[in-house]
């Protein structure tokens, strides 16, 4: 069984040889190949090589392509900041008042050397392992890219005061989020990875929630692929159960510290489930405590089919020990699932 | 009607994302009685039981904003008050407020602002981008005891060590009290003494406390 059958059994249900997992490692490839990190979000080839040094340390079932969605926002003209050993982080939103929303880009999907950075990368991966691994690509939600365009306070402040621009800018978000996942899938991509911090009540109101709501289900509903929905770096159990209503959702990530067996009880029995190692905090684990945490994960999992391992959370920190991430992949691997 | 079903009505506006009826009802009430009665017996309470649950994670980020945007506006019609003014009715003193240099993430330092001013701070906010000398210049020009600097990112949250460099260059750690924040700060609790920083809060509405406890340390 290789990585891609195993992780397609997880759908049915069918019986996998061990437990099928993925880690949020997009980062740490530019560690193990020992490359500045503005070219490795620049350079689709330089992805390509982090990823195969990911897969040559680690051999996940899933490998993830670009999680770095403020270069989606940068495609449209937010200003970015590079730091040494950090994926790159959005300066200055390119909307700073709410007339601009008509001003945005329409994007050159063919031309936009991001969108090129981000297809090229999945390709490169796909073309290498096409048969033998998932690829997993992250994209921002039609509900969560304003922030990386506007900022927090202004896109809080939008949809609470001006309804008519939320609609503007949605319709938008809407239109380049089905064009760009669609080209994503069609470039190898086997799933979407798509956090939803916006239809998350942490962030926003339940008023809030089910004025977005239906933009979302709309993007979703165009994709031609199935989307895992991931948990950004909030708990989505008080939602979980209308993300898993979602079309096309085949996967739902929980965050570390919430329960697998209240996610069950709520999505039912077939929704693939993945999480709950908690990715940003990998570094500060002892090999000892990050068996442990793994064994739990897969102790409460142990007879579930439908289940993924993964990191939640955001992306493992550029710094984390190989032998660390190693212990927790051996500890998959040397796990008995079904006995 | 007795204050804490008014405190009910007011969070219930704001609940429901009506912040134009929050504010309108404050303002009937304080005409009715006075601006400080809504202040004190109203508008502060709800906030201090609203940040509670917020710390909780009972309540959402935009909660948080609307119940700051209200409070925002209501403090405004407040200050034009010839009977009350807010700073000099109850400060506990003053704070220098900012993003750092290269932050242009607004909303944890308003939430800030207007959770530190409701319990009785002088707040002097600089606003986005500010370099480290202007805290300093700000903080001895206005006899201030705490600096409060916001990053949102790792990538600006290094900067505030600029902000501890000017201090010590000035001799003024230790005087004047350097608190940080942001959501960075939550993720990595071991960047606060990275950036030179004094203690951080959890959250916004965990601010004032913070203030409270870093200037108890000067004084002890």
């Amino acid at each position: 069984m290789n990585s891609l059958e195993r992780v397609l059994a997880t759908i049915p249900g069918n019986d996998t040889d061990y437990q099928p997992f993925m880690m949020v490692n997009s980062l740490i490839g530019a560690r193990l190949i020992n490359c500045d990190t503005f070219e490795y979000y620049h350079n689709p080839n330089l992805y390509f090589e982090g990823q195969k040094a990911v897969v040559e340390a680690f051999d996940p079932d899933l490998i993830i392509t670009p999680f770095a969605f403020p270069l989606e926002a940068a495609a449209f003209g937010s200003e970015l900041i590079y730091l040494p050993n950090y994926a790159p982080n959005v300066r200055k939103p390119i909307i700073t008042e709410l007339s601009q929303i008509d001003r945005l880009p329409e994007l050159d999907y063919d031309n936009s050397p991001i969108i090129h950075y981000f297809l090229k990368s999945t390709n490169l991966i796909y073309e290498t392992y096409k048969g033998q691994k998932a690829l997993v690509s992250p994209i921002a939600s039609p509900c969560d890219l304003p922030v990386l365009l506007m900022g927090t306070e202004m896109w809080i402040d939008t949809l609470l005061f001006h309804p008519k621009e939320v609609e503007r800018i949605m319709k938008k978000m809407v239109k380049h989020f089905v064009r760009f996942g669609n080209e994503l899938l069609a470039n190898g991509a086997t799933i979407l990875g798509i956090p939803n911090d916006f239809l998350n009540l942490k962030m926003v109101t339940k008023k809030m929630f089910d004025s977005l709501y239906p933009y979302v289900a709309d993007a979703f509903s165009q994709i031609k692929g199935p989307i895992a929905v991931h948990n950004g770096g909030y708990k989505v159990m008080s939602v979980i159960g209308d993300l898993a209503k979602l079309p096309n959702v085949a996967a739902l990530f929980i965050e570390n510290t919430e329960s697998f067996d209240e996610a069950r009880r709520i999505v039912g029995d077939k929704m693939v489930l993945m999480g709950n190692f908690n990715g940003p905090n990998f570094n500060n684990y002892s090999p000892e405590r990050a068996k442990e945490i793994t064994l739990k994960i897969l102790n409460n999992r142990k007879n579930d089919k439908h289940f993924i391992f993964s990191t939640s959370n955001a992306d493992i920190p550029f710094n984390t020990p190989v032998e660390t991430i190693k212990v927790v992949v051996d500890t998959i691997r040397g796990f008995k699932k079904y006995s | 009607m007795d204050a804490e079903e008014k405190q009910d009505m007011i969070a219930n506006f704001i609940n429901e994302g009506e912040k134009d009826d929050a504010v309108r009802l404050l303002l009937e009430w304080s005409y009715q009685t006075s601006f400080k009665d809504v202040i004190f017996n109203v508008l502060e309470p709800m906030l201090t039981k609203w940040g509670k649950l917020w710390m909780q994670g009972k309540l959402s980020l935009a909660h948080g904003y609307l119940s700051g945007k209200v409070a925002e506006e209501f403090y405004l019609h407040a200050s034009k008050d010839p009977e009350f003014t807010i700073t000099s009715a109850k400060s506990k003193g003053t704070i220098i407020l900012g993003n750092v240099e290269d932050d242009f993430h607004p909303l944890g330092r308003r939430l800030v602002s207007i959770y530190s001013q409701a319990s009785g701070w002088n707040v002097i906010d600089l606003g986005n981008d500010v370099p480290a000398e202007l805290f300093i210049e700000k903080a001895i020009e206005n006899d201030a005891s705490i600096i409060a600097v916001s990053a949102m990112m790792f990538t600006t949250a290094k900067n505030i060590l600029k902000v501890r460099q000017e201090l010590e260059k000035n001799s003024l750690s230790g005087k004047i009290k350097l608190a940080v924040g942001g959501a960075v700060f939550k993720l990595r609790p071991e960047l606060v003494a990275e950036v030179g920083g004094d203690d951080t809060a959890a959250t916004a509405m965990g601010a004032s406390d913070l203030f409270d406890r870093l200037l108890k340390s000067i004084h002890s």
